[in-house]
């Protein structure tokens, strides 16, 4: 540590920040087009090139995209799918994030006779690709009533993500010390009071890790939203879809780019909000008794 | 202040084809200290578990004051448990880990802070009250674990290795504070470890487990100096006792044993007439390092006592006294020797054996003879 301290433009020190530079550009140029795009107006990106700055800057793409864009028949932007997303996500993320936290804790605290097989078969659901699932499932959302709601939607988010969840949770209990939960007994707490008092208290990371990876998973997904929803019940990653695919006359692809920068900002601020968490919640060891 | 009944623990854990615990009986008065000593895996902590109703009994019953209280979830049985890891609630404060039990059971606001404050001053914690438990040394959060097992005023106090993640020398005195602790509360503790110093220093009775049966009950004198078997009379003392393999022989002066030391020096050892049905037969001689010393006048005059001279090979000085090591029928035997006396590793040296406080084990069985 001293020694690079001292010697600041040792090569290998320009190697390793090189390298850092080079894999920065290639993750952030796709990101810096479509910024830049976005506050473009449709002349300008036809007339420049794609890196090029906007000669006028503009939020004429994002308002458009925002209020008045065209996904389908319609013309009213990507807000309402907007907070279509946000109302599916939300509920969809807490409530398997919740039972996560609970199968986890019946699982590593208080195994019954099978949890290991049953935690083996869960944890197939991580597996499961999601196309496999969507016949038996449209046909159970059917049978429920709830095909072509926002409702079944969370449904299915939660029952494929409880696998996952349930993993993460199962994992970090695991590490917690099976003392704590005998002295709790014999402090003459319960099953609940343990879980609120002590473990819940003990879950911050790993409640941060679930949530940036649900939020993530839930919001991004287009597959389901584009099969288990319609009209103007579906998500903002199947509005884009509609809003790139819709073409009347001219492409306009500041609008197209202020879109999906708009589609990406909710998981990009759960990330800044949430991060440090998400690194400190996967390499959480034990809690130190 | 209860009394404990173990009656014919037995326990059998799933997947295992041998049992944990062979059938334990158990009586432990009102306000004793009961040492449960034993090798790892022992059954101990097994045993231990099951008083806290922390793990099923396969058979036998557990009464606390002549109350059956096998089927007695754990938390209604009043017992508290003090464990190896502390497993103090690291979120919360230390007066609330304290307070933790006094709250489940919906005490009130003020009793809760007078007996946390109680516990506090008898444990010398008033100034760790508002930290964390990881803001805690090591012996801070031991006696946190104990404050909070005082809090509630249990019938029974369970102590599981509790010393053993300090260091030497924090061990020796939260063994003494242990102590004072039990003669003021004057309260019955079960206590776990395998440091046979912990239980001989603590205990009113020891009880050494073995592959999960009870080897020996007995008071801390009865079972250094009458123990019950080999296994009993090996853990217990430092430098452990040696095992020699002697023939009982007549003589003129009754029963004898002749030994070789190590430089083909023979000795005759007198033995106590009490081993006459093993007159010529092999036996095993039991030997702790205090039956070998200088000679002493007022002592060597008894009729088991006898003196040698004999070739050190080892000294190791303690301080208070040298061991020394010599070797008898080719087993090194260990003696404690006082400072004083002049011993040279290489060098014979006067030596005197006390041969009425050694004992005697049949090399069959291992059990104590004579």
């Amino acid at each position: 540590m001293h020694d690079t301290n001292t010697r600041p433009f040792s090569i290998s020190r320009v190697a390793i920040y090189a390298t850092l530079i080079v894999a920065m550009l290639v993750y952030l140029i796709p990101v810096v087009v479509m910024l830049l795009n976005s506050f473009k107006t449709t002349g300008d990106i036809r007339a420049g090139n794609l890196l090029a700055l906007p000669t006028t800057w503009t939020l004429e793409g994002w308002s458009k995209a925002w209020s008045s864009a065209c996904t389908g028949v319609q013309c009213e932007g990507v807000h309402g799918f907007f907070w279509n997303s946000f109302r599916m996500t939300v509920p969809a993320v807490l409530i398997s994030t919740i039972l996560g936290s609970f199968n986890g804790y019946v699982l590593s605290k208080w195994s019954f006779r099978g949890s290991n097989l049953f935690f083996s078969l869960l944890l197939f659901g991580c597996f499961i690709p999601f196309q496999v699932i969507i016949l038996p499932m449209a046909f159970t959302l059917g049978k429920l009533g709830l095909a072509n709601t926002l409702t079944g939607l969370v449904l299915v988010h939660v029952i494929y993500g409880v696998a996952f969840t349930t993993l993460f949770f199962r994992n970090y209990y695991v590490s917690v010390p099976d003392a704590l939960i005998k002295a709790a007994r014999l402090d003459g707490a319960g099953f609940f009071t343990i879980f609120f008092r002590i473990l819940i208290p003990l879950s911050t990371p790993i409640f941060m890790v679930c949530l940036i990876w649900q939020f993530t998973q839930i919001w991004n997904d287009f597959l389901f939203g584009v099969v288990f929803a319609s009209g103007h019940g579906q998500p903002i990653t199947v509005a884009i879809n509609n809003l790139v695919n819709t073409s009347t006359g001219v492409k306009e692809y500041n609008v197209d780019m202020a879109a999906a920068m708009i589609a990406a900002l909710p998981t990009l601020l759960v990330y800044i909000v949430a991060g440090k968490y998400f690194i400190r919640g996967l390499t959480a060891g034990s809690v130190k008794g | 202040m209860a009394q404990l009944q173990l009656k014919d623990i037995r326990k059998t854990y799933k997947n295992s084809p041998e049992e944990t615990l062979k059938g334990i009986n158990i009586e432990i008065e009102s306000g004793e200290f009961l040492i449960l000593v034993g090798p790892s895996g022992c059954g101990k902590s097994t045993l231990m578990n099951s008083i806290a109703g922390l793990e099923s009994l396969s058979g036998g019953s557990i009464s606390i004051n002549g109350r059956d209280i096998s089927q007695v979830p754990p938390k209604d049985r009043d017992i508290a448990m003090v464990f190896q890891s502390y497993a103090l609630y690291p979120t919360m404060s230390v007066r609330d880990n304290i307070a933790f039990g006094l709250k489940i059971r919906r005490q009130p606001r003020d009793q809760i802070n007078a007996e946390v404050s109680r516990v506090a001053s008898m444990l010398q914690i008033e100034p760790l009250l508002d930290k964390k438990p990881s803001q805690l040394s090591g012996g801070q959060q031991q006696r946190v674990a104990m404050g909070r097992a005082l809090a509630r005023r249990p019938k029974i106090y369970l102590f599981d290795e509790p010393l053993s993640n300090l260091d030497a020398k924090l061990r020796v005195e939260m063994r003494t504070e242990i102590k004072r602790l039990h003669q003021q509360l004057n309260t019955t503790i079960v206590y776990v470890t395998h440091d046979q110093i912990e239980a001989m220093t603590l205990a009113d009775r020891i009880a050494v487990i073995k592959d999960g049966e009870l080897l020996q009950l007995g008071t801390p004198k009865e079972v250094y100096e009458t123990p019950a078997n080999q296994f009993v009379a090996s853990f217990i003392g430092s430098p452990a006792m040696s095992f020699i393999p002697i023939t009982v022989t007549e003589t003129d002066q009754g029963l004898a044993a002749r030994v070789t030391g190590a430089n083909r020096e023979t000795l005759r050892l007198p033995l106590p007439q009490g081993l006459s049905p093993y007159l010529g037969r092999q036996i095993t001689l039991g030997i702790r390092p205090e039956h070998i010393s200088q000679p002493e006048a007022a002592r060597i005059e008894h009729p088991l006592v006898t003196r040698a001279e004999l070739t050190i090979e080892v000294t190791e000085p303690t301080g208070p006294d040298v061991i020394a090591l010599i070797r008898l029928n080719d087993v090194a035997v260990h003696c404690r020797l006082n400072p004083e006396h002049p011993a040279r590793a290489g060098e014979p040296t006067q030596l005197m054996f006390d041969m009425a406080r050694t004992v005697y084990f049949d090399p069959d069985t291992g059990q104590r003879i004579g």
